[in-house]
Protein backbone atom coordinates (compact mmCIF):
# COMPACT_ATOMS: atom_id res chain seq x y z
CA UNK A 1 0.00 0.00 0.00
CA UNK A 2 2.05 3.15 -1.45
CA UNK A 3 1.30 6.15 -3.66
CA UNK A 4 0.15 3.39 -6.27
CA UNK A 5 -2.81 2.68 -3.74
CA UNK A 6 -3.69 6.15 -3.98
CA UNK A 7 -3.86 6.62 -7.57
CA UNK A 8 -6.27 3.92 -7.67
CA UNK A 9 -8.29 5.20 -5.19
CA UNK A 10 -8.58 8.35 -7.23
CA UNK A 11 -9.22 6.59 -10.00
CA UNK A 12 -12.59 4.90 -8.14
CA UNK A 13 -13.41 8.21 -6.50
CA UNK A 14 -13.80 10.17 -9.69
CA UNK A 15 -16.09 6.96 -11.39
CA UNK A 16 -17.86 6.67 -8.82
CA UNK A 17 -18.74 10.47 -7.87
CA UNK A 18 -18.40 11.08 -11.62
CA UNK A 19 -21.71 8.42 -12.29
CA UNK A 20 -23.73 9.32 -8.92
CA UNK A 21 -23.38 13.20 -9.33
CA UNK A 22 -25.21 12.78 -12.98
CA UNK A 23 -27.62 9.91 -11.66
CA UNK A 24 -28.53 12.62 -8.64
CA UNK A 25 -28.20 15.55 -11.34
CA UNK A 26 -30.99 13.58 -13.20
CA UNK A 27 -33.09 12.08 -10.82
CA UNK A 28 -33.20 14.36 -7.81
CA UNK A 29 -32.00 17.74 -8.62
CA UNK A 30 -29.21 19.49 -10.82
CA UNK A 31 -28.05 21.48 -8.33
CA UNK A 32 -27.58 18.50 -5.71
CA UNK A 33 -25.71 16.73 -8.21
CA UNK A 34 -23.07 19.73 -8.69
CA UNK A 35 -22.75 19.88 -4.89
CA UNK A 36 -21.39 16.38 -4.34
CA UNK A 37 -19.41 16.49 -7.58
CA UNK A 38 -18.19 19.65 -5.47
CA UNK A 39 -17.74 17.89 -2.70
CA UNK A 40 -15.99 15.25 -4.36
CA UNK A 41 -13.62 16.90 -6.19
CA UNK A 42 -12.71 19.15 -3.29
CA UNK A 43 -11.50 16.39 -1.22
CA UNK A 44 -9.60 14.27 -4.19
CA UNK A 45 -7.43 17.84 -4.51
CA UNK A 46 -7.22 17.95 -0.80
CA UNK A 47 -6.09 14.38 -0.86
CA UNK A 48 -3.88 14.67 -3.24
CA UNK A 49 -2.28 18.29 -1.67
CA UNK A 50 -1.90 16.17 1.44
CA UNK A 51 0.09 13.45 -0.39
CA UNK A 52 2.20 16.04 -2.05
CA UNK A 53 3.46 17.67 1.18
CA UNK A 54 4.24 14.60 3.06
CA UNK A 55 6.11 13.09 0.09
CA UNK A 56 7.63 16.58 0.26
CA UNK A 57 9.02 16.32 3.83
CA UNK A 58 9.27 12.72 3.99
CA UNK A 59 11.64 12.68 0.98
CA UNK A 60 15.35 11.76 1.29
CA UNK A 61 16.75 15.23 -0.10
CA UNK A 62 14.28 17.42 1.86
CA UNK A 63 16.94 20.09 2.93
CA UNK A 64 17.07 21.07 -0.62
CA UNK A 65 15.74 24.44 -2.08
CA UNK A 66 13.21 22.86 -4.36
CA UNK A 67 11.65 20.19 -1.62
CA UNK A 68 10.90 23.42 0.26
CA UNK A 69 9.35 25.21 -2.33
CA UNK A 70 7.17 21.97 -3.30
CA UNK A 71 5.95 21.76 0.65
CA UNK A 72 5.58 25.63 0.33
CA UNK A 73 3.31 25.37 -2.51
CA UNK A 74 1.33 22.57 -1.21
CA UNK A 75 0.69 24.70 1.89
CA UNK A 76 -0.41 27.68 0.03
CA UNK A 77 -3.00 25.14 -2.38
CA UNK A 78 -4.48 23.59 1.08
CA UNK A 79 -5.12 27.59 2.24
CA UNK A 80 -6.66 28.41 -0.61
CA UNK A 81 -8.46 24.96 -1.15
CA UNK A 82 -9.92 25.66 2.40
CA UNK A 83 -11.05 29.68 1.63
CA UNK A 84 -12.70 27.86 -1.20
CA UNK A 85 -14.04 24.90 0.82
CA UNK A 86 -15.91 27.86 2.69
CA UNK A 87 -17.34 29.35 0.15
CA UNK A 88 -18.62 26.31 -1.35
CA UNK A 89 -20.28 25.62 1.71
CA UNK A 90 -21.64 29.00 1.62
CA UNK A 91 -23.21 28.34 -1.84
CA UNK A 92 -24.69 24.72 -2.25
CA UNK A 93 -26.24 22.33 0.15
CA UNK A 94 -24.17 21.28 2.63
CA UNK A 95 -25.05 17.65 3.33
CA UNK A 96 -24.75 16.66 -0.39
CA UNK A 97 -21.53 18.63 -0.31
CA UNK A 98 -20.37 16.23 2.75
CA UNK A 99 -21.71 13.30 1.09
CA UNK A 100 -19.26 14.22 -2.16
CA UNK A 101 -16.52 14.59 0.90
CA UNK A 102 -17.19 11.51 1.91
CA UNK A 103 -16.70 9.42 -1.06
CA UNK A 104 -12.73 8.87 -1.13
CA UNK A 105 -12.85 8.07 2.44
CA UNK A 106 -15.24 5.67 1.96
CA UNK A 107 -13.65 4.28 -1.48
CA UNK A 108 -10.41 3.99 0.62
CA UNK A 109 -11.71 2.02 3.43
CA UNK A 110 -13.67 -0.30 1.09
CA UNK A 111 -10.68 -1.00 -0.78
CA UNK A 112 -8.82 -1.69 2.59
CA UNK A 113 -11.07 -4.21 3.39
CA UNK A 114 -11.60 -5.41 0.15
CA UNK A 115 -7.65 -5.88 0.03
CA UNK A 116 -7.73 -7.56 3.31
CA UNK A 117 -10.46 -10.03 2.74
CA UNK A 118 -8.84 -10.91 -0.59
CA UNK A 119 -5.96 -12.40 1.52
CA UNK A 120 -7.53 -14.52 3.75
CA UNK A 121 -7.77 -18.29 3.15
CA UNK A 122 -11.47 -18.44 3.30
CA UNK A 123 -11.45 -16.18 0.20
CA UNK A 124 -9.49 -18.56 -1.66
CA UNK A 125 -11.37 -21.33 -0.72
CA UNK A 126 -14.43 -19.55 -1.68
CA UNK A 127 -13.18 -18.79 -5.31
CA UNK A 128 -11.27 -22.17 -5.78
CA UNK A 129 -14.52 -23.75 -7.44
CA UNK A 130 -16.40 -21.26 -9.59
CA UNK A 131 -19.94 -22.67 -9.52
CA UNK A 132 -19.20 -21.91 -5.46
CA UNK A 133 -18.52 -18.48 -6.65
CA UNK A 134 -21.22 -18.15 -8.96
CA UNK A 135 -23.43 -19.56 -5.94
CA UNK A 136 -22.13 -17.05 -3.93
CA UNK A 137 -22.58 -14.07 -5.55
CA UNK A 138 -26.14 -14.79 -6.89
CA UNK A 139 -26.87 -15.01 -3.13
CA UNK A 140 -25.33 -12.21 -2.22
CA UNK A 141 -26.86 -10.12 -4.94
CA UNK A 142 -30.47 -11.81 -3.83
CA UNK A 143 -29.63 -10.54 -0.35
CA UNK A 144 -28.92 -7.14 -1.98
CA UNK A 145 -32.13 -7.09 -3.87
CA UNK A 146 -34.25 -8.21 -0.73
CA UNK A 147 -32.74 -5.56 1.24
CA UNK A 148 -32.77 -2.38 -0.93
CA UNK A 149 -37.06 -3.67 -1.80
CA UNK A 150 -37.33 -3.80 2.11
CA UNK A 151 -36.08 0.03 2.30
CA UNK A 152 -38.72 2.26 2.87
CA UNK A 153 -38.11 4.82 0.99
CA UNK A 154 -37.18 2.59 -2.13
CA UNK A 155 -35.80 5.18 -5.15
CA UNK A 156 -38.23 3.46 -7.82
CA UNK A 157 -41.49 3.87 -5.02
CA UNK A 158 -40.05 7.49 -4.78
CA UNK A 159 -39.85 7.34 -8.76
CA UNK A 160 -43.28 6.47 -9.49
CA UNK A 161 -44.74 8.65 -6.62
CA UNK A 162 -43.31 11.78 -8.38
CA UNK A 163 -46.50 13.82 -10.21
CA UNK A 164 -45.08 14.66 -13.65
CA UNK A 165 -43.55 11.47 -14.70
CA UNK A 166 -46.14 9.64 -13.66
CA UNK A 167 -49.08 11.33 -15.72
CA UNK A 168 -47.04 11.27 -18.59
CA UNK A 169 -46.28 8.04 -18.30
CA UNK A 170 -50.14 7.24 -18.08
CA UNK A 171 -51.07 8.78 -20.87
CA UNK A 172 -47.72 7.54 -22.56
CA UNK A 173 -49.29 3.67 -21.96
CA UNK A 174 -53.03 4.69 -23.10
CA UNK A 175 -51.73 5.41 -26.85
CA UNK A 176 -49.22 3.37 -26.97
CA UNK A 177 -48.03 2.52 -30.14
CA UNK A 178 -49.21 -1.15 -32.11
CA UNK A 179 -46.93 -4.42 -31.74
CA UNK A 180 -46.14 -7.89 -31.42
CA UNK A 181 -46.93 -9.18 -28.06
CA UNK A 182 -43.44 -9.87 -26.36
CA UNK A 183 -42.63 -11.51 -23.12
CA UNK A 184 -43.13 -8.28 -21.20
CA UNK A 185 -46.44 -7.47 -22.08
CA UNK A 186 -47.52 -10.99 -21.62
CA UNK A 187 -45.76 -10.75 -17.91
CA UNK A 188 -48.35 -7.42 -17.79
CA UNK A 189 -51.41 -9.34 -18.75
CA UNK A 190 -50.97 -12.26 -16.73
CA UNK A 191 -50.06 -10.15 -13.38
CA UNK A 192 -50.64 -6.53 -13.90
CA UNK A 193 -50.47 -5.56 -10.34
CA UNK A 194 -47.52 -6.85 -9.09
CA UNK A 195 -45.00 -4.58 -8.33
CA UNK A 196 -41.87 -6.19 -10.13
CA UNK A 197 -44.10 -6.46 -13.43
CA UNK A 198 -44.77 -2.53 -13.42
CA UNK A 199 -40.97 -2.15 -12.72
CA UNK A 200 -39.83 -4.73 -15.84
CA UNK A 201 -42.57 -2.78 -18.03
CA UNK A 202 -41.03 0.02 -17.53
CA UNK A 203 -37.25 -1.03 -18.26
CA UNK A 204 -38.12 -3.55 -20.82
CA UNK A 205 -35.95 -2.02 -23.25
CA UNK A 206 -33.08 -1.57 -20.97
CA UNK A 207 -33.83 -5.30 -20.03
CA UNK A 208 -33.66 -6.28 -23.36
CA UNK A 209 -30.61 -4.77 -24.29
CA UNK A 210 -29.21 -6.00 -21.13
CA UNK A 211 -30.03 -9.46 -21.96
CA UNK A 212 -28.15 -9.49 -25.12
CA UNK A 213 -25.05 -8.31 -24.07
CA UNK A 214 -25.30 -10.99 -21.55
CA UNK A 215 -25.89 -13.17 -24.76
CA UNK A 216 -23.00 -12.17 -26.24
CA UNK A 217 -20.43 -12.49 -23.77
CA UNK A 218 -21.89 -16.15 -22.91
CA UNK A 219 -21.24 -16.65 -26.69
CA UNK A 220 -17.80 -14.94 -26.54
CA UNK A 221 -16.50 -16.80 -23.43
CA UNK A 222 -17.66 -20.40 -25.42
CA UNK A 223 -16.06 -19.26 -28.18
CA UNK A 224 -12.70 -18.30 -26.91
CA UNK A 225 -12.43 -20.71 -24.19
CA UNK A 226 -9.77 -23.20 -25.18
CA UNK A 227 -9.06 -22.12 -28.67
CA UNK A 228 -7.81 -24.84 -31.07
CA UNK A 229 -6.34 -24.66 -34.09
CA UNK A 230 -8.25 -26.41 -35.65
CA UNK A 231 -11.71 -24.49 -34.46
CA UNK A 232 -15.20 -25.96 -33.89
CA UNK A 233 -18.36 -24.39 -35.16
CA UNK A 234 -19.34 -21.80 -32.46
CA UNK A 235 -15.13 -20.64 -32.85
CA UNK A 236 -15.08 -20.74 -36.52
CA UNK A 237 -18.09 -18.61 -36.97
CA UNK A 238 -16.84 -16.05 -33.86
CA UNK A 239 -13.13 -16.17 -35.83
CA UNK A 240 -14.33 -15.43 -39.44
CA UNK A 241 -16.77 -12.40 -38.02
CA UNK A 242 -13.72 -10.73 -36.19
CA UNK A 243 -11.66 -11.48 -39.14
CA UNK A 244 -13.80 -9.94 -41.27
CA UNK A 245 -14.49 -6.86 -39.23
CA UNK A 246 -11.13 -6.02 -38.71
CA UNK A 247 -9.88 -6.23 -42.51
CA UNK A 248 -12.73 -3.69 -43.10
CA UNK A 249 -11.92 -1.81 -40.40
CA UNK A 250 -8.12 -1.47 -40.93
CA UNK A 251 -8.97 -1.05 -44.65
CA UNK A 252 -11.31 2.49 -43.88
CA UNK A 253 -8.93 3.78 -41.14
CA UNK A 254 -5.23 2.46 -42.23
CA UNK A 255 -3.02 -0.02 -40.85
CA UNK A 256 -1.73 2.73 -38.65
CA UNK A 257 -4.40 3.68 -36.75
CA UNK A 258 -6.85 0.98 -37.65
CA UNK A 259 -6.31 -1.86 -34.91
CA UNK A 260 -6.61 0.34 -32.38
CA UNK A 261 -10.52 1.03 -33.12
CA UNK A 262 -11.28 -2.23 -34.37
CA UNK A 263 -12.50 -3.44 -30.80
CA UNK A 264 -14.96 -0.12 -30.11
CA UNK A 265 -16.06 -0.71 -33.44
CA UNK A 266 -16.85 -4.50 -33.88
CA UNK A 267 -18.36 -4.19 -30.98
CA UNK A 268 -20.41 -1.68 -31.54
CA UNK A 269 -21.82 -4.09 -35.41
CA UNK A 270 -21.82 -6.87 -33.43
CA UNK A 271 -24.33 -5.39 -30.71
CA UNK A 272 -26.30 -3.79 -32.70
CA UNK A 273 -26.86 -6.72 -35.34
CA UNK A 274 -27.69 -8.86 -31.99
CA UNK A 275 -30.14 -5.86 -30.97
CA UNK A 276 -31.77 -5.63 -34.40
CA UNK A 277 -32.46 -9.02 -35.20
CA UNK A 278 -33.55 -9.52 -32.14
CA UNK A 279 -37.21 -8.76 -32.54
CA UNK A 280 -37.27 -10.79 -35.41
CA UNK A 281 -37.88 -13.82 -32.53
CA UNK A 282 -40.93 -14.25 -31.77
CA UNK A 283 -42.30 -12.26 -27.91
CA UNK A 284 -38.88 -11.14 -28.16
CA UNK A 285 -38.34 -7.52 -28.75
CA UNK A 286 -35.92 -5.01 -30.39
CA UNK A 287 -34.35 -2.64 -28.07
CA UNK A 288 -33.10 -0.15 -31.33
CA UNK A 289 -36.93 0.14 -32.03
CA UNK A 290 -36.80 2.56 -28.91
CA UNK A 291 -35.11 6.05 -29.04
CA UNK A 292 -33.43 6.08 -25.96
CA UNK A 293 -31.39 3.37 -26.96
CA UNK A 294 -30.39 4.92 -29.95
CA UNK A 295 -29.29 7.99 -28.93
CA UNK A 296 -27.41 6.33 -25.98
CA UNK A 297 -25.55 4.36 -28.80
CA UNK A 298 -25.23 7.18 -30.83
CA UNK A 299 -23.53 9.72 -27.85
CA UNK A 300 -21.44 7.35 -27.35
CA UNK A 301 -19.89 7.09 -30.41
CA UNK A 302 -19.61 11.23 -29.93
CA UNK A 303 -17.80 11.32 -27.16
CA UNK A 304 -15.66 9.00 -28.13
CA UNK A 305 -15.04 10.74 -31.72
CA UNK A 306 -14.51 14.10 -29.68
CA UNK A 307 -12.27 12.27 -27.00
CA UNK A 308 -10.32 11.08 -30.19
CA UNK A 309 -9.91 13.87 -31.84
CA UNK A 310 -8.46 15.58 -28.85
CA UNK A 311 -6.07 12.55 -28.39
CA UNK A 312 -5.00 12.29 -31.38
CA UNK A 313 -4.51 16.55 -32.35
CA UNK A 314 -4.07 17.37 -29.40
CA UNK A 315 -5.80 19.99 -27.61
CA UNK A 316 -4.72 23.18 -30.59
CA UNK A 317 -4.84 20.56 -33.50
CA UNK A 318 -8.97 19.78 -32.46
CA UNK A 319 -9.20 23.44 -32.36
CA UNK A 320 -7.65 23.57 -35.66
CA UNK A 321 -9.52 21.10 -36.90
CA UNK A 322 -12.90 22.73 -35.58
CA UNK A 323 -12.00 26.53 -37.96
CA UNK A 324 -11.41 23.62 -41.00
CA UNK A 325 -7.72 23.01 -41.13
CA UNK A 326 -6.66 26.67 -42.32
CA UNK A 327 -3.47 26.67 -43.89
CA UNK A 328 -3.27 30.33 -46.00
CA UNK A 329 -4.86 33.63 -45.16
CA UNK A 330 -7.59 33.12 -47.34
CA UNK A 331 -9.00 30.42 -44.82
CA UNK A 332 -7.88 31.97 -42.04
CA UNK A 333 -10.20 35.03 -42.79
CA UNK A 334 -12.94 32.53 -43.11
CA UNK A 335 -12.86 30.85 -40.06
CA UNK A 336 -15.62 32.69 -38.67
CA UNK A 337 -17.76 31.23 -40.51
CA UNK A 338 -16.47 27.53 -40.45
CA UNK A 339 -16.36 27.14 -36.69
CA UNK A 340 -20.14 27.58 -36.44
CA UNK A 341 -20.71 25.14 -39.61
CA UNK A 342 -18.20 22.39 -38.14
CA UNK A 343 -19.64 22.81 -34.57
CA UNK A 344 -23.47 22.35 -36.30
CA UNK A 345 -21.68 19.09 -38.19
CA UNK A 346 -20.32 17.94 -34.95
CA UNK A 347 -23.64 17.96 -33.27
CA UNK A 348 -25.60 16.82 -35.98
CA UNK A 349 -23.51 13.89 -36.31
CA UNK A 350 -25.57 11.90 -33.44
CA UNK A 351 -28.89 13.00 -34.23
CA UNK A 352 -28.93 11.59 -38.09
CA UNK A 353 -26.68 8.82 -36.19
CA UNK A 354 -29.72 7.56 -33.44
CA UNK A 355 -33.17 8.48 -35.79
CA UNK A 356 -31.76 6.76 -38.87
CA UNK A 357 -31.07 3.52 -36.93
CA UNK A 358 -34.27 4.04 -34.54
CA UNK A 359 -36.70 4.93 -37.74
CA UNK A 360 -35.21 2.00 -39.61
CA UNK A 361 -35.26 -0.78 -37.35
CA UNK A 362 -38.80 1.06 -35.97
CA UNK A 363 -40.51 1.51 -38.75
CA UNK A 364 -39.66 -2.27 -39.83
CA UNK A 365 -41.38 -3.39 -36.77
CA UNK A 366 -44.04 -1.63 -37.71
CA UNK A 367 -44.26 -2.72 -40.93
CA UNK A 368 -44.36 -6.44 -39.64
CA UNK A 369 -46.78 -5.59 -37.62
CA UNK A 370 -49.06 -4.26 -40.45
CA UNK A 371 -49.16 -6.71 -42.39
CA UNK A 372 -49.35 -9.30 -39.60
CA UNK A 373 -52.67 -7.76 -38.42
CA UNK A 374 -53.75 -7.81 -42.48
CA UNK A 375 -53.16 -11.49 -42.55
CA UNK A 376 -55.22 -12.02 -39.65
CA UNK A 377 -58.28 -9.17 -41.03
CA UNK A 378 -58.47 -10.57 -44.48
CA UNK A 379 -59.59 -13.98 -43.40
CA UNK A 380 -63.51 -14.29 -44.57
CA UNK A 381 -63.33 -15.91 -40.61
CA UNK A 382 -63.26 -13.87 -38.02
CA UNK A 383 -62.28 -15.02 -34.38
CA UNK A 384 -59.38 -17.59 -35.83
CA UNK A 385 -56.57 -17.58 -34.05
CA UNK A 386 -54.12 -17.56 -36.85
CA UNK A 387 -53.93 -15.11 -39.94
CA UNK A 388 -52.70 -15.60 -43.05
CA UNK A 389 -48.60 -15.18 -42.81
CA UNK A 390 -48.92 -12.32 -45.09
CA UNK A 391 -45.69 -11.21 -43.42
CA UNK A 392 -43.53 -14.22 -43.73
CA UNK A 393 -41.26 -13.98 -47.19
CA UNK A 394 -41.06 -11.09 -48.15
CA UNK A 395 -41.06 -8.84 -45.56
CA UNK A 396 -39.01 -11.10 -43.01
CA UNK A 397 -36.44 -11.10 -45.53
CA UNK A 398 -36.40 -7.42 -46.04
CA UNK A 399 -36.41 -7.07 -42.23
CA UNK A 400 -32.94 -9.48 -42.13
CA UNK A 401 -31.74 -7.45 -44.60
CA UNK A 402 -32.22 -3.88 -42.93
CA UNK A 403 -31.02 -4.58 -39.81
CA UNK A 404 -27.58 -5.86 -41.29
CA UNK A 405 -27.84 -2.92 -43.69
CA UNK A 406 -28.35 -0.64 -40.65
CA UNK A 407 -25.70 -1.77 -38.10
CA UNK A 408 -23.74 -1.73 -41.23
CA UNK A 409 -24.59 1.73 -41.82
CA UNK A 410 -23.85 2.91 -37.96
CA UNK A 411 -20.73 1.11 -37.72
CA UNK A 412 -19.37 2.63 -41.22
CA UNK A 413 -20.45 6.27 -40.41
CA UNK A 414 -18.34 5.75 -36.82
CA UNK A 415 -15.54 4.21 -38.72
CA UNK A 416 -15.41 7.60 -40.41
CA UNK A 417 -16.29 10.18 -38.26
CA UNK A 418 -13.19 8.89 -36.32
CA UNK A 419 -11.06 8.95 -39.75
CA UNK A 420 -12.43 12.50 -40.15
CA UNK A 421 -10.62 13.20 -36.16
CA UNK A 422 -7.48 11.42 -37.15
CA UNK A 423 -4.46 13.52 -38.80
CA UNK A 424 -4.61 12.84 -42.20
CA UNK A 425 -1.53 14.51 -43.52
CA UNK A 426 -1.59 11.30 -46.11
CA UNK A 427 -5.09 11.76 -47.46
CA UNK A 428 -4.65 15.39 -47.70
CA UNK A 429 -8.35 17.22 -48.21
CA UNK A 430 -9.82 13.90 -49.58
CA UNK A 431 -11.65 13.19 -45.91
CA UNK A 432 -12.77 16.68 -46.20
CA UNK A 433 -14.56 15.62 -48.92
CA UNK A 434 -16.07 13.07 -47.22
CA UNK A 435 -19.23 12.73 -46.25
CA UNK A 436 -19.59 15.37 -42.67
CA UNK A 437 -22.98 13.19 -41.90
CA UNK B 1 -59.84 23.54 -42.49
CA UNK B 2 -59.05 22.64 -38.89
CA UNK B 3 -55.74 21.93 -37.48
CA UNK B 4 -56.67 18.40 -37.08
CA UNK B 5 -57.67 17.59 -40.74
CA UNK B 6 -54.42 20.00 -41.71
CA UNK B 7 -52.09 17.64 -40.43
CA UNK B 8 -53.93 14.29 -41.17
CA UNK B 9 -53.70 15.21 -45.07
CA UNK B 10 -50.32 16.78 -44.65
CA UNK B 11 -48.45 14.39 -42.65
CA UNK B 12 -48.93 10.96 -45.77
CA UNK B 13 -47.88 13.71 -48.36
CA UNK B 14 -45.05 15.08 -46.59
CA UNK B 15 -43.91 11.33 -46.35
CA UNK B 16 -44.54 10.73 -49.61
CA UNK B 17 -42.72 13.86 -51.17
CA UNK B 18 -39.36 12.97 -48.84
CA UNK B 19 -40.01 9.56 -50.27
CA UNK B 20 -40.13 10.90 -53.59
CA UNK B 21 -36.78 12.65 -53.44
CA UNK B 22 -34.52 10.37 -51.13
CA UNK B 23 -35.75 7.94 -54.44
CA UNK B 24 -34.45 10.23 -57.08
CA UNK B 25 -31.76 10.71 -55.02
CA UNK B 26 -31.10 6.41 -54.53
CA UNK B 27 -31.22 6.32 -57.80
CA UNK B 28 -28.73 8.65 -58.80
CA UNK B 29 -26.39 6.93 -56.29
CA UNK B 30 -27.62 3.07 -57.74
CA UNK B 31 -26.26 4.47 -61.43
CA UNK B 32 -23.10 6.27 -60.50
CA UNK B 33 -22.15 2.78 -58.38
CA UNK B 34 -22.98 0.73 -61.28
CA UNK B 35 -21.52 2.32 -63.82
CA UNK B 36 -18.33 2.86 -61.59
CA UNK B 37 -18.11 -1.12 -60.97
CA UNK B 38 -18.77 -1.99 -64.27
CA UNK B 39 -16.06 0.44 -65.60
CA UNK B 40 -13.40 -0.43 -62.72
CA UNK B 41 -14.63 -4.17 -61.27
CA UNK B 42 -11.82 -4.41 -59.28
CA UNK B 43 -12.57 -1.35 -57.03
CA UNK B 44 -15.97 -3.19 -55.98
CA UNK B 45 -15.56 -3.31 -52.61
CA UNK B 46 -14.44 0.26 -52.31
CA UNK B 47 -17.34 1.36 -54.42
CA UNK B 48 -19.91 -0.38 -52.81
CA UNK B 49 -18.79 1.05 -49.32
CA UNK B 50 -18.95 4.56 -50.57
CA UNK B 51 -22.00 3.46 -52.11
CA UNK B 52 -23.52 2.59 -48.56
CA UNK B 53 -23.00 5.46 -46.72
CA UNK B 54 -24.36 7.94 -49.25
CA UNK B 55 -27.55 5.88 -49.55
CA UNK B 56 -28.01 5.95 -45.56
CA UNK B 57 -27.31 9.77 -45.68
CA UNK B 58 -30.19 9.76 -49.06
CA UNK B 59 -31.91 7.46 -47.03
CA UNK B 60 -31.95 9.27 -43.68
CA UNK B 61 -34.02 12.07 -45.01
CA UNK B 62 -37.35 9.83 -45.46
CA UNK B 63 -36.78 8.01 -42.05
CA UNK B 64 -36.63 11.78 -40.71
CA UNK B 65 -40.05 12.52 -42.34
CA UNK B 66 -41.00 8.85 -41.23
CA UNK B 67 -39.78 9.64 -37.26
CA UNK B 68 -41.81 13.42 -37.55
CA UNK B 69 -44.77 11.74 -38.53
CA UNK B 70 -44.58 9.27 -36.07
CA UNK B 71 -43.98 12.08 -33.32
CA UNK B 72 -47.17 14.46 -34.36
CA UNK B 73 -49.60 10.85 -35.39
CA UNK B 74 -51.03 11.14 -31.78
CA UNK B 75 -52.26 14.78 -32.49
CA UNK B 76 -54.28 14.14 -34.94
Amino acid sequence: MGLEFLVRVRNTTLWLAGVGALLVASYLSPRLGLALAAGAAWSLVNLSLIERLITALTSRERVTFACRNRAALAIAGLVVLFASGAALLALLPAPWLMAGFGVPLVVMVSKAVSALLLMTGAWARLTKSPWRAALVAIAIGGLAWLAVSALPGHPSAALHAAPPAHASAATHEEQKAPGFPTVVTLLEATMPHAGWVAWVVKDEVLLFSMLIALLLCVAAYFASRNAKMIPGPLQNVVETLVEKLYDFIVGILGPRYGPRYVPFLGTLFIYILAMNLFGLIPFMHSPTASLNVTVALALTVFVYVQYTGLRELGVPGYFHHLLGSPRDVTSWLLTPLMLPIHILGELAKPISLSCRLFGNVFGEDMLLVAFATLGVMCLPVKQLPFGLPLQFPLFLGLAIFSSVLQALVFTVLSTVYILLMLPHEEHGHEGEAHPAH
Amino acid sequence: MDFHSALGLGLPVGIGLAAIGSGIGLGGIGNGAMQAIGRQPEATAKIQLAMIIIAALAEALTIYAFVTMFLLSPKI
